[in-house]
């Protein structure tokens, strides 16, 4: 009798293969630092990262490779493009109900994907934009240089080994952030907007300053996913990445920068590790199943267990 | 009129094609107790939420200090002093009594992003005063036991206390009570009225409340200002707005009568 | 204080006023100014477009978007039923076009039944799977009181089962039903394709049907109260969960025929179809007025219409972003678009 399900192993065993997680859980765990800072922290229901990512990267790739940019100049610069696009989006969008505003940014983040594969003049569109990672590459050589001679053939390892520096810093960042009184209001308009008027704090300025913050943290995640492809497409920046975020988020808990990382690593072991389970279907099919599986998950997760691992069951009640 | 610390004039506010208030006039002396009665559905607290810049009016102004503070946001108008607390308390349950209170205090550069990045030392120095008066007003109403609980888990009495407590740490000119007596047992309600003379006495601070109970109306306020039907009937003295005959039909004819 | 009594007591007593004015303004809910203006605007851009282009070209890509704007027009009504009636944001909703296009494809192409069958067939499906959705989905978790949040994750997840599970059944190859894209009819000196004036006919019939279910059939008054006022209308003795069923199988249904008329009109399908069209029709809902149906059926049919009318002045590639552009412009100008309530945009 053939086994219906395979497991290959050696994959899974691979050096190659963890840190390939790594980096990816890394930056998509950057990349949740925002959605958690905006749905967790201040309430308002950000479907759009994925637009401040492409905004971020394709910023970068375009400094670097149509405008001659140095790539530690470019980064400063579009980040600063992806927090203004935050404000931008957020002035007119942030008066919103919840839901509309939900609508809007993947509006937003459509058009961002979309512009990003007709504007091919600028973007590559979908053939996509290459080169604009020498630099980093040449330090990433020079960081494997520094690292013992057994592991200086995977080559992705200084990139695993930035990410999740980032990923420390912007987390201990955050949660610094989180416990001063600029954080207090966040949670009290979470809350109750109302409540923090009629206590004298502007509502709107303090939404846009967290939309802004996380653009700034999807565009540093969209440096990272550049640079780990070498490569930027539009197809990158799908909406199915905003999914996975918010199912990450949902599995970390609510409320918790700390969860995010966590959530982080156990969504990308699983979504990498089923890549190597052999099932009779083709590629893409199972390239689909995967998906279905998250999409199962997090609807179960939603309704059964919102609060997550770390989270706690009130933090998952948002009112409108 | 120049002791009047707050002056409607005029204000409507419609919603779809009715005039929940209708042309209401009055105005509110500097450190006074004034009362806001009439029948259910006179428009008293669309009335707080346009004077307190929670709705915008469709016609008339408000005056507050001698600023015309019509259309303005509701947390400016906070910030100028006129505070106010809500028919049904909005106490933030998810959070700590304590930092309920904190929450409200005026000045705290730890609020802002550049305080925060720019001034740490002068946040954090702010940040232990704001605590320590937070904790001081607490013991004041009695609810200092109850500072690092979840506001959640207070009573609905004690509810209404820290209310009025917040509304306090934001150092207010004028303090508008929506029912603040509403479901509070008498003992509490008389520590209420206590707090607010006190207040009124002490430090000079304005009261504008709405209220049902004609005891309280009677017994503590100021001045009393009757609405019906989206307009101010009657203003002046207690006893007088109580004998007026156009009170006594508007309660008659239409809300309950206490 | 006047409303939710009022309201519900309304769609009944507004039967009685008359004249065409009067009729017209009932059926936009009242908005008898922003048709008057709407249709103003859109007759002032037809003749500055016709100045600039001329007749043919206008009136080309104006049959054109009637063509797309009927199925806007179907996918937009059952989008704007569910919000008006469980203030829903289903961000499923496009996959339930996909949904329909790929079951009559399995009846049209893999069981070899006539395209209307097929059609049928396709809308049933479709309906009975809003049904489950609701049964299985919805309403536990309303009983459990979810927040917004929670719900609206739960629609994408749900999006994100149903694209994936068509994916994983079928493939991203696109795939056709079996229709005959290339006869087309001439009349007036414009061409329209024949599938294509099928599209148009069965979309307008059946919207017709559903506005007049929705006007004069005791269950579209309730639907209509019910998406007024839910805890009201459950107080004056309406059957809320039957009418939450109903208002499922009209929205599901018609997205899955809204889904086969696409494809039909354009020829091919891929999983992503859905995705691909409900920011349109989000654009759509939100320019009629989010929760008003008719809103719907004219922001749908505005829509196609905006969108042909943009390839006169920009490559055709850039139709889409049309959409989008639309739905920014109306949120941040008039977010309760063209017939809604401003109440309920805030």
């Amino acid at each position: 009798m053939t086994p219906v399900l395979a497991v290959s192993f050696d994959a899974l065993t691979s050096a190659g293969f963890w840190i390939g997680v790594g980096v990816l859980a890394g930056t998509y765990a950057i990349f949740t630092l925002g959605l958690q800072l905006n749905v967790g922290f201040t309430g308002i229901i950000n479907f759009g990262q994925a637009g401040f990512m492409a905004i971020g990267a394709y910023a970068m790739g375009i400094l670097v490779v149509r405008a001659g940019w140095s790539l530690w100049a470019a980064l400063p610069a579009a980040t600063a493009i992806a927090t203004a696009a935050g404000v931008l989006l957020g002035l007119p969008s942030l008066r919103l109900r919840a839901d509309y505003f939900a609508i809007v940014t993947i509006a937003f983040a459509e058009i961002v994907r979309y512009v990003a594969q007709n504007a091919r003049g600028l973007t590559g569109g979908n053939q996509g934009l290459l080169g604009f990672d020498d630099e980093w590459l040449d330090l990433s050589d020079r960081i494997l240089g520094w690292l013992p001679a057994s592991v200086q053939d995977q080559f992705l390892l200084p990139l695993l080994i930035v990410v999740w520096i980032a990923v420390a810093l912007l987390t201990g960042l955050l949660m610094l952030l989180q416990r001063s009184p600029w954080g207090r209001v966040l949670r009290a308009i979470r809350e109750d907007e109302d409540a923090a008027r009629a206590l004298g704090k502007n509502v709107l300025a303090y939404k846009l300053q967290s939309i802004a913050l996380a653009a700034a943290l999807g565009a540093i995640a969209g440096y990272f996913l550049a640079l780990n492809l070498s490569f930027l497409s539009p197809e990158s920046f799908e909406p199915q990445f905003t999914f996975i975020g918010f199912t990450i988020l949902i599995l970390g808990g609510l409320a918790s920068y700390v969860g995010v990382a966590l959530g982080s690593v156990i969504i990308w072991t699983l979504l990498e590790a089923t890549r190597f389970v052999d099932l009779p279907l083709a590629a893409e099919k199972v390239a689909a199943l995967r998906f279905v599986i998250v999409g199962v998950a997090l609807i179960v997760l939603v309704a059964f267990r919102p609060q997550g691992i770390v989270g706690k069951r009130e933090e998952m009640v948002l009112r409108d | 009129m120049t002791d009047e610390l707050l002056r409607v004039a005029g204000v409507v506010k419609r919603f779809g094609g009715v005039r929940a208030v209708d042309g209401a006039s009055f105005g509110v002396r500097d450190r006074s107790i004034t009362a806001l009665i009439g029948p259910n559905g006179a428009g008293k607290t669309t009335l707080f939420n346009v004077v307190t810049g929670f709705a915008r009016a469709d016609g008339g102004t408000v005056v507050y200090d001698d600023r015309e503070v019509s259309g303005r946001p509701a947390h400016a108008i906070a910030r100028c002093g006129m505070v106010r607390t809500f028919q049904i308390t909005k106490a933030l349950a998810a959070m700590p009594v304590l930092d309920n209170m904190t929450l409200a205090a005026p000045r705290q550069p730890g609020e802002h992003l550049v305080g925060v990045i720019a001034r740490p030392r002068a946040a954090r120095r702010r940040e232990r005063a704001v605590r320590a008066r937070a904790r001081e007003l607490l013991a004041r109403y009695g609810l200092e036991r109850k500072a690092d609980d979840y506001a959640g888990t207070l009573s609905g009495g004690q509810r209404k206390l820290l209310e009025l407590a917040r509304a306090l740490m934001a150092e207010p000119r004028m303090v508008l009570l929506d029912e603040p007596m509403a479901g509070v047992n008498p003992a509490l309600a008389a520590k209420l009225l206590e707090h607010v003379h006190a207040l009124r006495d002490q430090e000079g601070t304005t009261f504008l409340l709405i209220e049902h109970d004609m005891e309280v109306v009677m017994g503590h306020s100021d001045r009393v200002v009757c609405m019906a039907q989206g307009r101010v009937i009657a203003a002046g003295e207690p006893e007088a707005v109580r004998s007026d005959p156009r009170v006594i039909d508007a309660y008659l004819g239409g809300g309950a009568e206490r | 204080m006047a409303g939710p009594a009022d309201s519900a007591l309304a769609p009944a007593r507004r039967e009685r006023s008359r004249g065409a004015g009067a009729a017209v303004a009932r059926l936009t809910g009242g908005g008898r100014g922003p048709l008057a203006a709407t249709t103003a605007l859109v007759a002032a851009l037809a003749l500055a477009l016709v100045v600039g282009y001329g007749l043919h070209d206008v009136a080309q890509r104006a049959v054109n978007g009637l063509v797309s704007g009927s199925y806007f027009a179907l996918g937009a009504v059952g989008l704007t039923l569910v919000y008006g009636t469980l203030r829903l944001v289903n961000f499923a909703h496009g996959d339930l076009l996909t949904f329909g296009a790929y079951m009559a494809f399995m009846a049209n192409v893999t069981w070899g039944l006539p395209l209307a069958v097929a059609a049928l067939f396709a809308l049933v499906a479709t309906a009975a799977l809003g049904v489950l959705s609701e049964r299985v989905m919805w309403r536990p978790m309303r009983g459990r009181g979810a927040g917004l949040l929670q719900l609206l994750l739960m629609t994408l997840g749900l999006a994100f089962v149903i694209r994936y599970g068509i994916q994983m059944i079928w493939g991203t190859l696109p795939r056709r039903l079996d229709v005959d894209v290339t006869a087309s009819i001439g009349f007036l000196g414009l061409r329209i394709g024949r599938t294509e004036l099928i599209v148009v006919i069965v979309g307008f019939v059946v919207l017709i049907a559903i506005g007049v279910m929705l006007r004069r059939s005791s269950l579209g008054r309730q639907m209509r109260a019910l998406s007024d006022d839910m805890s009201l209308a459950e107080a004056t003795g309406i059957d809320t969960d039957r009418v939450v069923v109903a208002t499922w199988v009209f929205a599901a249904g018609l997205a899955g025929l809204a889904g086969v008329l696409y494809t039909a009109a354009i020829g091919t399908m891929t999983p992503n179809l859905g995705f691909f069209l409900l920011l349109s029709l989000f654009a759509a809902v939100i320019l009629g007025g989010i929760g008003n149906a008719y809103g719907a059926l004219a922001g749908g049919l505005l829509l196609g219409l905006a969108q042909e009318w943009s390839t006169l002045l920009f490559d055709p590639r850039w139709k889409v972003a049309v959409g989008f552009a639309i739905l920014i412009a109306v949120l941040i100008v008039r977010p309760q678009g063209l017939f809604g309530r401003r109440e309920r945009t805030l």
